[in-house]
């Protein structure tokens, strides 16, 4: 591996990740651990742009190609997982592995790189590794359609037709490679900070016009986003040692990092691996606490203050037992100035100054109110269910940001939020919340009332079982009682031959199926939730 | 027809076929969950194994997947995971294909009575056929990547090589669709539509040519491609059941016993996914639907024997019949067993484990 310093020289760095807590000896300058993160085309000259921005800044420069050989040596077949990933294989467990090691090793080289001292990053989705840390600039960078083809032609030596051709495929696989591993989509403007458009823009100018940028406040480490950076750090090293570690590679782990304390699940049918995972893990430096939880899956669960005695947290631990699922805890408080926007009538843009997430260690209130999360957090522990938590304080955008994470969720709860609003204000906003995070992350996204109606038996389930059980007996008892009249009628026999005869009997088939289809469909659904079994 | 048949084509259903027939919905569904196909490379050649024409069995299970896919491509559109546009151009092909099946079904059944003989025989040997050839395509290419994945260290996964080889092609116009994310040739396209709707005509498991196409010929993501799937299934099936019903090949009957049973077994089977490993489902899926198959395939001599084709004892139907009949019928209720008992072992150790955390924290 190399990297480029702002010199221009190279500096050998050694192939592996340590295990270690960030130095507390670092420099000034290695303090401020600023990242930029650009993402490049095919030929866009996202390098060049890069490497002249580094040196503006006096920072280092770290590429996607840097990053590919430390994984190659760590023993990831990355082009083997790149062509599964880009086609639309069966997406099989020991895929998901080779992915997980993947991410967790990309993850815990670039946030060890940037412990060393501030960088440049240039390759695809740097920005998208490091989604839950608020101070990292996130550029893309596209260039003249022209200019690229040209460039084609001129570095692989091919006529005009197939180059282009060459450059549509290899964005195909790059489009195909991000949505398959992150589940966004790369074009996305929204996933970035800027776009720069280097068509009529010089490369320098560019760099000079993202110094500016990445001097602004907005991309300066604070305790937040460093704390956020150092659990991600965490959760990524700890996730490496069981991919590393013989006895626990073969299994699937979810790894989350939460103020030092690392949460691990895995899947009811590798129980067996439950005593392995606090041994392999035993020694992990910055890792206070283990939490290893058996989960088939994640529920995660948004509100502005937790109360381990609320009827919620019953009815979230009561699905999590039935579902084998763990509980992901994100506490969010929303900004002064998402208040504000959002009295102006709809679900507020992006405002990044006040959206950070992680502890606001630099609030004194918020260091000894925690809004009931660690309460929570050790009252689902107790249960076995705890997921791990967050808190994320911002505008609505920054907690879909991080609610859309590496950990997949089958069920989002929210719970009690935007208390300081008005109750209509209230609904409106929890209601947006829930589409934008419906939206984004493909998964129902229900708030506490749904929760207990969807997912939950009560006496209003009762009565709709009775109901539709009455209706469903009454139709499977006249029906089958009266087996000759409805052959009759189904053979066209009740009326003299014809096709309106036939059409009738054809209609009533078509509407009757479905109905019956439904009423029934809705006992069966009730039983099971009964059962504790849907 | 067929003597013993009520009304030229519907079977008597007493308590104990009933019961039957509920446990062929109730197996199905549990294989339909486990899947995430509908069920019907079971319940199908079940019903025919009761004596259920192949054309009234096909019909009434069209006519049971129909309800089923209302009720649940919902929950898919909720999620973002339908590319109506998709649907849109499969279905339109879809239809043709189903006009074709339902002629052809027909037709063959029509041709039986202008013989007087053979009964619902040539409909049957034809939809067995079909059926056989099909399936076991599916069921040895299962077996290969489940094989495979135990194998090699490679991440398994059917061959790309028809995505790879259409990709090479030119073959405008290309249409892109947005949520799917793809962009497909509309001759690809009507094919596909095309030979999905046949067979979910012909033997009523078109989804076994629909999800796969979607995912290696189109390239889309699996789970916008199942929920594609469902959408289309509402369809295909509302037409397909528009259209047998209206040469009275529905019984009605069986479709709402199937329902008892499915819509029951299906929460079994969803629940077994999230417990059993990966590759015992591929392996488990894959032996069953060879054996579908195989119980198919013993039932063909009986056919051929009715049309006349082959000559021996037809005493001897019976026996050909009841040993398909018990083949398939090993082999469903051997899988859903497979799988419950992974339900209920899963869910006792998960008690075990609870009791374990209990007492560990009451002697802390």
């Amino acid at each position: 591996m190399s990297v480029a310093t702002k010199a221009g020289g190279i500096a050998e760095e050694p192939l592996t990740l340590r295990e270690r807590s960030p130095s507390p000896t670092m420099s000034p300058t290695q303090q401020t651990m600023q990242i930029v993160c650009i993402s490049r085309g095919s030929l866009s000259r996202g390098r060049e742009l890069a490497e002249s921005l580094a040196r503006r800044l006096g920072y280092r420069v770290l590429s996607r190609e840097d990053l590919m050989e430390a994984a190659i040596a760590e023993g990831i077949q990355v082009g083997k997982l790149e062509t599964s990933m880009m086609k639309p294989r069966a997406f099989t467990e020991r895929l998901a592995r080779e992915r997980d090691h993947y991410l967790a090793f990309s993850t815990a080289y670039l946030c060890e790189r940037l412990m060393e001292g501030p960088l440049v990053y240039h390759g695809r989705t740097g920005h998208l590794l490091l989604r839950s840390v608020g101070h990292v600039l996130r550029v893309r960078v596209v260039a003249d359609e022209e200019y690229r083809i040209r460039s084609t032609m001129q570095h692989l030596g091919i006529d005009r037709e197939k180059a282009v051709r060459y450059l549509s495929e290899v964005e195909e696989d790059r489009r195909a490679w991000v949505r398959s591993m992150y589940g966004v989509s790369w074009e996305d403007a929204s996933q970035y900070d800027v776009v720069v458009n280097v068509e009529r823009m010089n490369v320098d100018n560019a760099a000079s016009a993202l110094v500016g940028m990445a001097q602004l406040p907005d991309f300066q480490i604070t305790p937040a986003s460093r704390r956020a950076m150092e659990d991600l750090r965490l959760g990524a090293m700890a996730r490496l040692r069981l991919a590393r570690d013989e006895r626990t590679s073969r299994f699937a782990f979810s790894v989350a990092a939460h103020d030092g304390a690392v949460n691990v699940t895995y899947l009811p049918h590798d129980m067996e691996v439950a005593g392995d995972v606090p041994r392999v893990l035993e020694g992990l430096e910055g890792m206070g606490q283990l939490q290893a939880t058996m989960a088939a899956t994640t529920i995660l669960w948004v509100q502005e203050a937790f109360d381990a005695a609320s009827p919620t947290f019953r009815e979230v631990v009561e699905i999590a037992g039935k579902w084998n699922a763990a509980v992901e805890l994100v506490r969010y408080s929303a900004s002064a100035e998402e208040g504000e926007a959002s009295e102006a009538g709809t679900l507020p843009s992006p405002a990044p100054t006040q959206a950070v997430a992680g502890i606001e260690e630099d609030d004194e209130e918020d260091v000894t109110d925690d809004g009931g999360l660690k309460d929570t957090l050790d009252e689902l522990a107790r249960v076995g269910r705890a997921g791990g938590g967050r808190f994320v304080r911002g505008v609505p955008s920054a907690l879909v940001h991080v609610c859309c994470g590496a950990v997949p969720h089958s069920l989002v709860v929210l719970g009690n939020l935007f208390l300081s609003k008005e109750p209509g204000t209230k609904l409106r906003l929890t209601r947006e919340l829930q589409d934008s995070l419906g939206s984004r992350m493909h998964v129902p996204v229900v708030t506490a009332e749904e929760l207990r109606s969807q997912y939950l038996f009560g006496p209003r389930d009762a009565f709709r079982l009775l109901g539709f059980l009455a209706v469903v007996a009454s139709l499977y008892v006249a029906v089958l009682t009266h087996q000759d009249a409805v052959l009759k009628f189904l053979a066209g026999d009740w009326s003299g031959p014809g096709r309106l005869t036939m059409w009738v009997v054809a209609v009533a088939v078509f509407a009757f199926a479905p109905v019956v289809a439904y009423i029934y469909g809705d006992v069966a659904r009730s039983l099971m939730k009964l059962l504790k079994m849907e | 027809m067929e003597p013993g048949l009520l009304y030229e084509h519907f079977i008597d259903i007493n308590g104990f076929v009933a019961l039957q027939v509920v446990a062929l919905g109730f197996v199905g569904g549990i294989l339909s969950g486990f899947i995430g196909s509908g069920g019907a490379f079971f319940m199908t050649p079940g019903m025919m194994n009761l004596g259920v024409p192949g054309v009234v069995a096909v019909g009434s299970n069209m006519t049971h997947k129909f309800g089923k896919a209302l009720v649940g491509s919902r929950k898919h559109a909720e999620l973002g995971n339908v590319d109506k546009r998709m649907g849109a151009f499969l279905i339109v092909t879809s239809f043709i294909g189903i006009r074709i099946a339902v002629w052809i079904n027909s037709a063959l059944v029509g041709s039986s009575d202008s013989h007087g003989a053979g009964g619902s025989a040539a409909g049957d040997l034809y939809i067995s056929a079909v059926f056989i050839c099909i399936l076991s395509v599916v069921a040895v290419s299962m077996l290969r990547d489940a094989m495979r994945t135990r194998k090699d260290d490679e991440p398994a996964g059917p061959s790309m090589r028809i995505a790879n080889f259409l990709a090479r092609r030119h073959l405008p116009p290309y249409i892109h669709f947005k949520v799917a994310d793809v962009r497909v040739s509309l001759w690809v396209l009507m094919v596909v539509g095309l030979a999905t709707g046949y067979l979910a005509g012909t033997i009523g498991v078109g989804g076994f040519i629909g999800v796969p196409c979607m995912i290696y010929v189109f390239g889309m993501p699996t789970a916008v491609a199942a929920g594609t799937e469902l959408y289309l299934a509402v369809y295909m099936g509302g037409f397909g059941a528009l259209n047998y019903a209206l040469k009275g090949f529905v019984d009605i009957r069986l479709t709402m016993l199937l329902y008892l049973g499915s819509l029951v077994g299906i929460y079994v089977g969803v629940y077994g996914t999230k417990v059993v490993k990966e590759i015992l489902i591929r392996i488990v899926t894959g032996l069953l639907i060879l054996l579908c198959v195989v119980s198919r395939a013993v039932a063909v001599p009986a056919y051929m024997r009715q049309l006349g084709w082959v000559h021996f004892d037809p005493a001897w139907d019976a026996w050909f019949n009841s040993a398909s009949k018990v083949m398939l019928f090993v082999a469903g209720f051997s899988g859903a067993a497979i799988i419950v008992f992974h339900v209920i072992k899963s869910y006792r150790q998960r008690l075990r484990v609870q009791q374990r955390l209990t007492e560990a924290r009451a002697a802390a």
